[in-house]
């Protein structure tokens, strides 16, 4: 009731201007039908029909500062129920993504304002919640955000969660020259009025070369009283068509303050990488990335990828990419290629994927997915799109899923 | 030691060179190259590190960009465009794959995901928790175990006693490395305190 309350008020106040003012309304819906397997489900076919709907609406005052967005789904599901899993009965669920009036420059220059549903994120904590987002900016070289509201947690096609699943979080950010952020964030979540995480986070970037970006990023577990993510990465540009990136990561896992999972000893996960991109002509892009993984013990990975992107004639993109990794935990050898082809208002798309993996002392095999796509712009108000895929592997063979889309720009 | 007065100059100095440089260097609203092509940002940022960042890897690099208080996503994208990827949405029908549940699937998910995941989990596995909470993992791998815990051939973990009430020390060994390295994972089938303090183990085993 306390959703349904928040969205009729945020309506109600979103519409009173429109008596007075020309307010712009988009909207973009799109009508799907989707057909998959389910592995958990004696391999039988599951069929969605689904309403996606996005819409905003600008200008809501005189000054063009307030406006609505708002993002949802409902689908229905025709289900085969099997005895083990009766929640695959047909059934209507609903997804709201978001639904926030945005108050740009609530006060000149110095406060924006979110309300409803909405995204949020900083270094210290992210989600999506039923609340409001402020930021405070423009205080000289400072700006200052808050945060808070209900915890929107979205399980198979609906929702879960409780009042007393919250989430809150503050951060203060310093741009003091160009292009360099520093920024300290607080984040806390609540599971069911209980204390889950609560985190402080540190983000910084700064270019004080051209051709030189250093970034980095902790998240300190105040729970754990451990780092449980540090970054530090440097990016550099030593031909106007090459990239070149290093970067060290650690992870330490963290678990909610109840869990007595918390109470164990863990091991760090560390992650040193290397990467180059270079755009060999404007049609020709190669990618190279390496990564060293280190589980602690004696555990470690390494990881390859190299990929394309190349545009051979105008309208056609060509993207390939192999991926070679061995060590702890198993091993992957695998490419995929995907390209699409424009032809008048139509995209064709298709592509391949191929991996031969290894898991640890269990499964091993290859797995193959076979797709394509086609994408028609009648106009810039109707399209329609349709996807098919066939997947060989452990769980399928062959196992057929796809959707197929019509879309309306109002 | 500076005196009050030239302290106070030097701080007031401070702060307004701070306001003058910051006010010099306003983040550049992008509003305008909405409809451009990513390709087109090379015509201001080539040869730049400040960008290009729409690169190759921008999958796993634009979190550090996109969590700025003041970042310039929503120049260009709106919420939608993240919630996508991250909470299972597909309104501008790109062709992305669908989860064993009818939910769209970001491309980093390779080809059979449900029998690669534990491979690529331990690419940072703090990856998954961006976007799924915990239960998402134990709904799956609960209802496995009901049905049939072989089909899910994973490693075997089962505790292995010398005597009655005795672990191997080999078995205890295995398990406490890979429980070191793994423990989030652990979580996926063993959501249950008893799970673990059931056994002699872990008998006073604090939390729930």
């Amino acid at each position: 009731m306390g959703m349904i309350r928040i969205v009729a008020i945020l309506v109600a106040v979103a519409f009173v201007p429109l008596l007075s003012h020309a307010t712009e309304v988009k909207a973009i819906s799109s009508t799907q039908y989707l057909w998959y397997p389910d592995f958990q489900s004696a391999d039988t076919d599951q069929n969605d029909l689904a309403e996606y709907l996005r819409l905003d609406i600008t200008k809501l005052d005189k000054e063009g500062k307030i406006s609505l967005h708002g993002y949802g789904r409902v689908l229905y599901q025709f289900s085969t129920s099997v005895e083990y899993r009766p929640e695959l009965a047909n059934d209507t669920y609903g997804r709201m993504y978001y639904f926030y009036l945005d108050y740009r420059d609530a006060v000149k220059d110095h406060l924006d304002i979110r309300a409803g549903r909405t995204y949020v994120y900083s270094a210290a904590i992210s989600g999506t919640i039923d609340g409001a987002y402020l930021n405070i900016k423009n205080l000289g070289p400072v700006g200052a955000t808050l945060f808070g509201g209900r915890n929107v947690i979205f399980d198979n096609k609906s929702e879960v969660g409780t009042g007393g699943d919250t989430l809150f979080g503050m951060s203060i950010y310093l741009d003091t020259i160009k292009n360099t952020h520093v920024e300290m964030s607080y984040g806390r979540k609540n599971v069911d009025s209980d204390l889950a995480r609560e985190n402080v986070g540190l983000d910084f970037s700064t270019t004080p070369h051209e051709k030189v970006n250093i970034y980095g990023r902790a998240q300190y577990d105040t729970v754990s009283d451990n780092f449980a993510e540090l970054l530090f990465g440097v990016k550099l540009v030593p031909l106007k068509d090459l990239i070149l990136r290093g970067e060290y990561y650690q992870n330490h896992p963290t678990f909610d303050a109840f869990s007595f999972y918390r109470y164990f000893n863990v091991d760090d996960y560390k992650e040193m990488s290397i990467a180059a991109e270079y755009q060999v002509t404007s049609e020709y892009r190669v990618v190279g990335k390496y990564a060293r993984e280190d589980f602690g013990d004696d555990a470690s990975a390494n990881l390859y990828d190299i990929g394309l992107f190349a545009r051979p004639i105008k309208d056609l993109v060509l993207n390939v990419s192999y991926e070679y990794r061995d060590g702890f935990a198993g091993q992957l050898n695998g490419f995929r290629i995907n390209g699409v082809y424009k032809i008048s208002k139509t995209a064709i798309s298709a592509g391949i994927d191929y991996d031969d993996f290894r898991r640890e002392s269990s499964r091993d095999g290859t797995a193959k997915k076979y797709w394509a796509g086609i994408l028609y712009e009648h106009s810039k108000m109707f399209s329609a799109s349709a996807r098919f895929e066939e997947n060989i592997n452990y769980n399928y063979d062959p196992g057929y899923q796809g959707f197929a889309a019509i879309n309306v720009n109002f | 030691m500076l005196n009050n007065g030239k302290l106070k100059i030097v701080l007031m100095s401070t702060a307004l060179l701070l306001v003058v440089v910051c006010l010099s260097f306003a983040r550049t609203d992008h509003k305008e190259y909405r409809e451009a092509k990513p390709g087109d940002c090379r015509d201001c940022h080539g040869g730049s590190s400040v960008t290009e960042n729409h690169g190759a890897f921008f999958v796993s690099e634009h979190k550090e960009l996109a969590r700025k208080a003041s970042s310039n996503c929503a120049d260009c994208h709106q919420q939608s465009f993240c919630l996508d990827c991250h909470k299972g949405g597909n309104l501008e029908t790109e062709q992305k794959s669908l989860s064993r549940r009818g939910e769209y699937m970001p491309k980093t998910h390779r080809s059979d995901w449900i029998s690669i995941h534990p491979i690529k989990t331990g690419d940072n596995p703090s990856n998954c928790y961006r976007c799924h909470e915990t239960p998402f993992c134990t709904g799956c791998h609960t209802r496995q175990i009901q049905q049939d815990r072989g089909k899910m051939t994973i490693k075997p973990h089962r505790p292995t006693f010398v005597s009655p009430g005795v672990p191997d020390p080999a078995w205890v060994s295995d398990h406490s490395a890979n429980a070191r390295r793994n423990l989030q994972n652990c979580q996926g089938c063993h959501p249950q305190k008893g799970d673990c303090s059931n056994f002699a183990c872990h008998p006073n085993l604090k939390g729930r």
